[in-house]
Order: C-alpha cells, then sequence, then structure tokens
C-alpha cells in the first residue's frame, strides 16, 4: 500500500526537530465554508464538485442543443445564422462528452471507488484536487470563446484544414484546443491516481476478481484514458502549433495529408466512446443486482467484457473513416474489427438480462434507468453493428443515422446509467433520498422524450438528410420528423428540469436510513454521508457483494437466503481502527491549476503570459514537492486521531 | 403499474413499426434506398442487416418486458435463488453472436470488393470540392458547376478531390459517399439505371454553407447526352441584343477574374483573357460558359428555371421540381445584388462571391446575357 509508516513528529535530514515547516506557508486547517472546498483533499468533496459542475454542463450543452431544435424544427429555419449554428453544434458535442459525461463519471468514480474497495482516500489526494480544478478551469476556458469573438466552429471533431485559422480565424478553435489540453491533463492525472488507487489501496481480502463491477469497469475506463488522452493531446498540440505558430502538419499544400488528423482523433475518439459508456455500465451491474435481490449473473464475464471491450476498442477507429479514401482493405479489416466488439457488449446486455430473470424486480427509479438503459442502448447497440456493415456505413455515415446511433448509447446509455446512479447512491452521499414520485416523472419524460427525439433520426438520416447542416430544403422528406424530434427534445429538457427540482427539494425530503436499498458493496457499510475518513474500520472482505453476505445467510434447511443481521448491527460489529489520520488540505493543487489557463491565454494573446504561467505553474509544484506530508499537532481531520506511530499516506 | 408496462410494450412496437416506414423505397430525393443504379443497388442488397438488427432488437425488448411482467416484486416474496451464472450459457451466448457476424461479414467484403472495382468501360468526370460548390470536368475540355449530366444505363467514373477543405461527394440514389480531400484523388463510382434527376448534397462539414453545397446529377438518355457533351464543348456565341452585349463586357471587367467564361470577348472585342490566377482561396469560381443550360445555380441550391413567374416567396420554393421554362429571374437578381445574402459566405477572406456593388441597370444586363448562355 502507499502507506508509510512513520513516528512521531517530522523529522529533518539534518537530524533537528521540526518546529517550522519547509514550505512557506503553513498548510491550511479549514473543515467548513469556501475555504474547506477550494483547500479539499478528500475524494467526497472532489468528487461533489466534479458532479455540480458537470451538471451545469450538461444544462449548458443542453441549451445548445434545443437552439439546434429549434432552427431545424423547420426546413429553412431563421433562428439563428449559419455561423452560430456552426458554434452550437460543435459546443454542444464538445461540452457534452468533455465537461459532462467525462467529469459525471469522474464524479462516480472518485466518489465511489474509494468506499468500494474500502479505502480512506485515493493515492494522490492532491493530484485528485489537481485534477479537478484544471478540468473547472480548462472548461472555462474552453467557453470563453463565447464571450471572446466566437466559440469554435469547426465541430467536436474538428476535422483538417477547416480547423486551420485560414478557414477559421476567429480564436474560438484555440480556446476550444487549449482548453481541451488542459482539460486532458486533467483527466490524465486523475487516471494514474485511480489505478494506483485501485491496485494499492483494497481493503485486506479485496481481491481483484471480488471488486464490484462499478470498480472493475472505471479501472479499465482509466487504462482507457491514460493511453488515449496522450493521442488526442498530441493532435492538439499539433493543431494548436499549426494556427498560433506557423507550423504546416495539416496543410496540403506543405506535403501534408489531411487524414493525419482524423487519424489521431479517432484513435483517440474510438476509445472514447468506450470511456464514456463503461462507468454506466459499471453502475447498472451495481444497481440491477441490488434491485433485483440476485447477484450479477457471470460476473466473470461481465468483467472480462469490459477489460475486451478496452482492448478492443483501439482496432475500430478507423470505421469513423470509412467515406475518407482509405482503400478497400483497410476499410474490410475495420469493418471485421467493428463487427466483432459488440460481441461482448451483447454479452453484458444478456447478462444483465439474466440477472434481472428469476429476481424479485422493485422498479425504484434507480432500477427503471438500470432497464431503460438495457433498452435503448441495445437499440443504438444495433444501429451500430449495421454501421459496421461498411457498405452500408457509406450512405449512413455524416447523416442523421449515426446522430440516431449515438444519442441512442449516450443519452440512452451513459446518461441513463448516470441518473440510475444518482437515484441510487443520493442517500449515500447527501443522506437524504431523492423523492420517487418525481423521479418517474423524470425517468418517463427523459424516456419518452429521448424517442421522440431521436427515435426518427433513423429515418431521416436514411433518407438523406446529412448532419452539421444549419438547414434543410423543403420537399426531401425531413420536414414532419424534424419537427417530431425538435418537439422531443423540449421533452427531455422537462425532465431535466424535473430531476434538478428532484435534487434541490431532496434537502427537505426524508432524512437517511443507513442502508435504504438493502445493498449489496461496501460502500454501504459505512454512514450516509461517509466521514472524512470513510470507514470506522476498514473492513476485512471475503467474497464478493461483501455487505449482502454478512447480512444475509443460507438456511441450512431451506437452502433460501434469510436476513439474519441489519445494516447498524453489521456495523457495529466493525468496530473501529485505533489510528486514522488523514491527508491534510493544500491549496497547491489550485495554485498549480491556476497556471495553465494562463498559460493558454499566452499562446493566443501575448507570449509573455506562457512565461508567467509557466512559473506560476513550477512555483506551485515546488511549493507542492515541499510542503509538509501532515501538520503534526493536527487534532481533528473528522475523526479520533493519535498523534504517535501514525500511517501517513503521501498526500 | 400495469399501465407502465404496457406502455413500455406499445412504445416498443411502436417504435419497430416506426423504423419500418424509414426502410420503404419512396421517391424522396436523396432516399438512400432508393437504388437506381447499379452501386446503390449493391449497397441495398445489404438491407437485409437493418431486419436482422430490429429482429435482435424485438427479441431483446420481450425478454426485458417478460422479465418485468415474471419477476415483479410481490410482498412476502423470499428472496429469490442467488444464481451467479451458468458458464455453458454463457458460452453459447458469447459464440453465437460471434457466428452471426461472420455470417453477415462475408456479403459485407464482398460488396466492398465490388463497389471498389473500375468498371472496364466508363467516362470519367473530375469532381473538385471548394467552397460552397462542386466543379465537375468532362475530358473533352468541358467544365460545369453544381449539376453533373451523365449519359443514363452507363457507370461513370469520378476522381474527386478537393481545392481546399474536405468535402463528401454524396449522390445517394446512385452510391454511397466519398470524401474530396485536398491533396488527394479519390476513385468512385455512379451509374444512374434510368434518365432523370438525382440529388445529392455535401457529406462533409466543411465550413458556413455546408448545408448549401448541392449537387444535382442529370442523366440523360445516350443520344440526348451525346449531343449535351458536343454543345458543351462550343465557346459560348456572342449576344447580340444590346443589353446582352452590355451584360457581356460588365462580366469581362466585373466577373472575368473569377468565372470563365469560353468565347467571351471584352468591350474591345478581345477574348477574355483567363490565364490570371483567380483570387479566391480555393483559386476557382463556377464556369458559366453554358450557365442557362443547366437548372440550377448557387451551389444548386436554387432553381434557374421556375414553374411559374408569380412563385411567391422565393426563399421557400423548393427546388427540386422538374425543371420548367421561366427564368428564375427574382433570385439570380437578388444574388448578383448582394451574394452572401442568399448563401451564406466570407467573401472577405476570400471565400465566396464578393459584393460587386452593382448598379439595377448592370444586374438587369447581367441577366440578359447570363440568360442566353444556353
Amino acid at each position: 500500500m502507499a502507506l508509510i509508516e512513520r513516528k512521531g513528529q517530522l523529522e529533518l535530514g539534518d537530524g533537528g526537530d521540526r518546529a517550522e515547516p519547509i514550505g512557506v506557508f503553513t498548510r491550511p486547517m479549514a473543515e467548513t465554508g469556501w475555504r474547506s472546498w477550494v483547500t479539499t483533499v478528500d475524494h467526497k468533496k472532489i468528487a461533489i464538485m466534479y458532479g455540480v459542475s458537470a451538471i451545469f454542463f450538461f444544462v449548458v450543452g443542453g441549451i445548445e442543443a434545443l437552439l439546434i431544435r429549434l432552427q431545424l424544427a423547420q426546413p429553412n429555419g431563421k433562428v439563428v445564422s449559419a455561423q452560430l449554428y456552426n458554434e452550437l453544434f460543435t459546443m454542444h458535442g464538445t461540452t457534452m462528452i468533455f465537461l459532462f459525461v467525462i467529469p459525471i463519471g469522474a464524479a462516480f468514480m472518485n466518489y465511489f471507488i474509494p468506499l468500494q474497495v474500502g479505502a480512506r482516500d485515493v493515492a494522490f489526494p492532491r493530484l485528485n484536487a489537481f485534477s479537478f480544478w484544471a478540468f473547472i478551469f480548462g472548461a472555462i476556458f474552453l467557453n470563453l470563446g463565447w464571450f471572446l469573438g466566437g466559440a469554435a466552429d469547426g465541430g467536436w471533431f474538428m476535422y483538417a484544414p477547416n480547423s486551420g485559422t485560414l478557414f477559421s480565424p476567429s480564436h474560438g478553435i484555440d480556446f476550444w484546443t487549449l482548453g481541451l489540453i488542459i482539460t486532458g491533463i486533467a483527466s490524465t492525472a486523475g487516471a494514474v491516481n485511480l489505478i494506483v488507487t485501485v491496485l494499492n489501496m483494497r481493503a485486506p481480502g479485496m481481491k481483484i476478481m471480488r471488486m464490484p463491477v462499478f470498480t472493475w469497469m472505471s479501472l479499465v475506463v482509466q487504462f482507457l484514458l491514460v493511453f488515449a488522452l496522450p493521442v488526442i493531446t498530441v493532435a492538439l498540440f499539433l493543431l494548436m502549433f499549426q494556427r498560433n505558430f506557423g507550423a504546416t502538419f495539416f496543410n496540403p499544400d506543405a506535403g501534408a495529408d489531411p487524414l493525419l488528423w482524423q487519424h489521431l482523433f479517432w484513435l483517440f475518439g474510438h476509445p472514447e466512446v468506450y470511456i464514456l459508456i463503461l462507468p454506466a455500465f459499471g453502475i447498472v451491474s451495481e444497481v440491477l443486482p441490488v434491485f433485483s435481490k440476485k447477484p450479477l449473473f457471470g460476473y466473470p464475464f461481465v468483467v472480462f467484457s469490459g477489460a475486451a471491450i478496452g482492448f478492443m476498442g483501439w482496432g475500430v477507429w478507423a470505421h469513423h473513416m470509412f467515406a475518407s479514401g482509405l482503400g478497400p482493405i483497410s476499410v474490410a479489416v475495420f469493418s471485421i474489427t467493428t463487427m466483432f466488439i459488440a460481441v461482448p457488449t451483447g454479452v453484458k446486455i444478456i447478462n444483465w438480462i439474466a440477472t434481472m430473470w428469476g429476481g424479485r424486480l422493485r422498479l425504484t427509479t434507480s432500477m427503471l434507468f438500470a432497464i431503460g438503459l438495457i433498452g435503448m442502448f441495445t437499440i443504438g447497440g444495433l444501429s451500430g453493428v449495421t454501421h459496421a456493415v461498411s457498405p452500408a456505413d457509406l450512405q449512413q455515415t455524416d447523416t442523421y443515422y449515426v446522430v440516431a446511433h449515438f444519442h441512442y448509447v449516450l443519452f440512452g446509455g451513459a446518461i441513463f446509467g448516470f441518473f440510475a446512479g444518482f437515484y441510487y447512491w443520493w442517500p449515500k452521499v447527501f443522506g437524504r433520498m431523492l423523492s420517487e414520485r418525481l423521479g418517474k416523472w423524470n425517468f418517463w419524460l427523459m424516456l419518452i422524450g429521448m424517442n421522440l427525439t431521436f427515435g426518427p433520426m433513423h429515418i431521416v438520416g436514411l433518407q438523406g438528410q446529412p448532419r452539421r447542416t444549419y438547414r434543410y430544403a423543403p420537399g426531401m422528406g425531413f420536414d414532419m420528423w424534424n419537427k417530431v424530434e425538435s418537439v422531443g427534445a423540449f421533452i427531455i429538457a422537462l425532465g431535466v428540469l424535473v430531476f434538478l427540482i428532484n435534487a434541490i427539494q431532496s434537502r427537505k425530503h426524508k432524512a437517511y436510513e443507513l442502508d435504504p436499498w438493502d445493498a449489496r458493496t461496501l460502500e454501504w457499510m459505512t454512514t450516509s454521508p461517509p466521514q472524512p475518513h470513510n470507514f470506522d474500520a476498514i473492513p476485512t472482505v471475503h467474497t464478493l457483494d461483501e455487505f449482502f453476505h454478512r447480512k444475509y445467510d443460507e438456511d441450512p434447511a431451506t437452502g433460501a437466503m434469510i436476513k439474519v443481521k441489519e445494516a447498524d448491527q453489521v456495523l457495529e460489529e466493525m468496530g473501529r481502527d485505533e489510528h486514522i489520520h488523514m491527508p491534510s488540505p493544500s491549496y497547491w493543487p489550485i495554485a498549480v491549476a491556476f497556471g495553465l489557463p494562463i498559460l493558454a491565454f499566452g499562446v493566443i494573446y501575448s507570449h509573455i503570459l506562457i512565461v508567467v504561467g509557466a512559473l506560476m505553474v513550477l512555483g506551485s509544484l515546488y511549493g507542492w514537492a515541499m510542503e509538509p506530508a501532515t501538520e503534526p499537532d493536527s487534532g481533528g481531520h473528522g475523526g479520533d486521531v493519535a498523534p504517535s506511530t501514525e500511517l501517513v499516506s503521501h498526500g | 403499474m400495469m399501465t407502465a408496462r404496457r406502455l413500455k410494450l406499445a412504445g416498443a412496437l411502436g417504435l419497430g413499426l416506426l423504423a419500418l416506414t424509414g426502410c420503404s423505397n419512396n421517391d424522396n430525393p436523396q432516399d438512400t434506398f432508393g437504388a437506381d443504379g447499379h452501386y446503390s443497388k449493391l449497397i441495398a442488397d445489404l438491407n437485409w442487416v437493418y431486419i436482422a438488427a430490429i429482429v435482435v432488437g424485438v427479441i431483446v425488448g420481450v425478454a426485458v418486458i417478460l422479465a418485468l411482467i415474471k419477476f415483479r416484486e410481490r410482498p412476502g416474496a423470499p428472496v429469490p435463488k442467488q444464481v451467479h451464472g451458468h458458464t455453458s450459457l454463457e458460452l453459447t451466448w458469447t459464440i453465437l453472436p460471434a457466428l452471426v457476424l461472420a455470417v453477415v461479414a462475408v456479403p459485407t467484403i464482398a460488396t466492398i470488393v465490388k463497389l471498389n472495382e473500375k468498371p472496364k468501360q466508363c467516362m470519367t468526370i473530375q469532381v473538385v470540392g471548394q467552397q460552397w460548390w462542386w466543379e465537375f470536368s468532362y475530358n473533352n475540355g468541358v467544365t460545369t458547376a453544381n449539376e453533373m449530366v451523365i449519359p443514363a444505363g452507363e457507370e461513370v467514373c469520378l476522381k474527386i478531390t478537393s481545392r481546399d477543405v474536405i468535402h463528401s461527394f454524396w449522390v445517394p440514389r446512385l452510391n454511397g459517399k466519398k470524401d474530396a480531400v485536398p491533396g488527394r484523388v479519390h476513385d468512385w463510382y455512379i451509374a444512374a439505371d434510368n434518365p432523370g434527376d438525382y440529388w445529392g448534397q455535401c457529406a462533409e462539414f466543411c465550413g458556413l454553407s455546408h448545408a448549401n453545397m448541392r449537387i444535382r446529377v442529370r442523366a440523360l438518355p445516350k443520344a440526348d447526352f451525346d449531343k449535351w457533351y458536343q454543345d458543351q464543348a462550343k465557346p459560348a456565341t456572342t449576344p447580340t441584343e444590346a443589353a446582352a452585349l452590355r451584360g457581356e463586357n460588365i462580366y469581362s471587367q466585373q466577373c472575368a477574374s473569377c468565372h470563365v467564361i469560353k468565347g467571351a470577348v471584352d468591350a474591345a472585342g478581345n477574348p477574355v483573357d483567363f490565364s490570371k490566377p483567380v483570387p479566391l482561396v480555393s483559386g476557382a469560381a463556377p464556369n458559366l460558359t453554358h450557365f442557362a443550360s443547366r437548372s440550377v445555380f448557387a451551389g444548386a441550391t436554387f432553381p434557374l428555371y421556375l414553374d411559374d413567374p408569380a412563385t411567391p416567396d422565393i426563399d421557400e420554393s423548393d427546388p427540386y421540381t422538374a425543371e420548367h421554362p421561366i427564368l428564375n429571374r427574382p433570385r439570380l437578381e437578388a444574388w448578383l445584388r448582394n451574394p452572401s445574402a442568399n448563401v451564406p459566405m466570407v467573401p472577405d477572406d476570400e471565400r465566396g462571391m464578393p459584393n460587386l456593388h452593382l448598379s439595377e441597370s448592370q444586374i438587369d444586363d447581367l441577366v440578359a446575357y447570363l440568360a442566353g448562355l444556353k
């Protein structure tokens, strides 16, 4: 484990006693108020900040979508100009993918991975905080284009040469490029952090095949991030140098092949979509067993299929390029690999249904969203298989058929999975339940809304309506369906509104029960919300679904499972560890993070700022490294702390 | 709630039916199931994949709904049997889909091969995309724009490229799409079984007026095509009527730096010089030599000829009507008056046609000239 044992007060190399810390400033101590959030290194607080930010950007991206649908509700729409439309669809895609789905996944993973593996925090708590601050600064930076001359307008896929300054002279694409470099740094750091956490900080007895599926899927996602983010970061650097420093990486006149961007982008872009969906698959793999009162059917197959998806996802990228001029051999190979990646996904779907089969189904809101995912993701996955048939894809690609496909897998898949997670884990995080009545409205509005919005897109796509067009001609057969789609979008918006109301009013909802869902996994074996140190005593794990097996035992006579203990009894019996020490808060993570947007501003406007930003980053890294590992006199970090013989984590 | 379950069932069936309506071959101009030629037929022969996908989807949907009905929680029911898995079942439902997909792969690969086979005989057309119109050049030196005329019943070899950003050439009823990439030339093929009009549009996001970069393919009977081919190779005739002559003069001064009209002469009677580079990023503007012989203009966004001169509300006019003899004078004048007001462009960045601030009489003369370029 990444902990070291230290005796007594901090010992300095010169043998002296530790009187003054080496760092210039003393370590922050705040436990409440805004300062406690700005300097926190607690994975749970960081997760909540990720969650709030993600939901904010979900609304931003949603408004961008509604404007798009208002424009397309009629053939020659005049709601927005062609230029604004191009900015809207670029930012809608970018915001939803990078500023909503990824950070909401990070929120869930940050909150629940340590709890699910029985740890007190992640391996590198300050790095965790840095990841959040870099993310939020990058997210804001990305959106500055709206206020500073026009947002990015080259599409979220930003193909060259259209992304060059010749064809897109405003700074929008620069804000996009640099903003994504910054958020990419955040996610890469987070990935390293969570991989080390899962591999090194599991509770005693938690073998890797006893980990909850959510943690498993998250582990696969972190590996995907670690390998995929550098690819897009390289592409973004090439683009940034082309736009700001005269490089010609994508300039055909200089001998470049514009397809280079496409290969780099999609080498990232395809693993990216598995990054987007696997956390939701993990959540659903938790929710279905709890509300079916049965274990996940075929845990090893589900785990291995997740890992298989992670591997195979690297071999399919050029299916985004079937029409781009690849030769027939490449097209054929990628066609086949794309078909076969459907297999591990299909295994999951079937195993989920098999989990429900023979169970005792409680149709809570969380369960409805999970079942909704099974249905909607299946539709999206099947349209994906039709894409794999590359001759058919030559008709489908760049039409609304593709838009239908990915919205079914992303909205009906990823987003439904996250909403299942909201309703399931809200009492754990906030100690309050979301209203089930409002939850049902939330679910049905979203389900009906998404089918009305994205269902007809299959049809108009195959009838020849291309993507990324601010208008379409009358008389093509697109008119009626586009109106239906626009109505559906507003129904989705209503569903989201109901969720937001539900979230806000949950503060007044009934106070928590310890184990409202009769759950199965470790994160439920503590209070709601958990104390800062997560567990009074780190449990020893004997089996998969440890919590369930502490509550239930097999009746020797009938073989049926009967409840032998309630949750509070299980917690009582866990006792308490004698010495608990938690990493201290720090402001260096936000300081390092803040240097990045300054540096990025410098690239666009004034090269001096590059130096300023770089100095801020380097200086803050120095402060971070030299910061004392702990405040020796600290008394209470949310729990009993004995100052001697402490276990100190590398915070 | 029984209603919730019935709603879901109804929804699933409804969706399935909805999906099938999209599959019907109808008259929509860009219907990908239109299959009006050899290549699009090759693709359409794989349409059974959609049926297979729907069948699988229905099976999954039915399984979910059955589970919901059968295993809904009933008060007092015991904890269900804690089944952890069933290895042989799971192996089966891993291997079976893989086998199904292997079956799908075979005709897929065969079709890929056939789509990429160069026909033994074909007429070659150079296709060049640029912001925001398509140029088509034939082997006899004919260069035209927006409208590609081909002989019906014959294979046409396309050589597709771009002069600026990536575009994509797509005429759904005749074939799938193929990207137009600057610095590369892509081979692609179309064929129309029967004479008629086939519509398409650019299918790779290319900036401001990506939505306005349309294509009209006119397939003519062989004899008609041969005549068209010969007529197009002739230079433009010098107009005799005064307004059109004035129009030619205006053209030679204001328009010839970008637009080629083969055979045009300036006020002094000298042939216009087209050797200087065109002041546009893409380096080319539509060739107008036989402009009036076309049925569409401005990225094929507007019809050149209309049904009815009193057609109200030109904005809403449907360009996809059969050709008719009335010149679309209002739209032509509006275009010359202020091109970017009709189709968004960026002339200040040399991408698109600039506003030449022509007077109304100049516009009238130009229209007279253009209308005579048959």
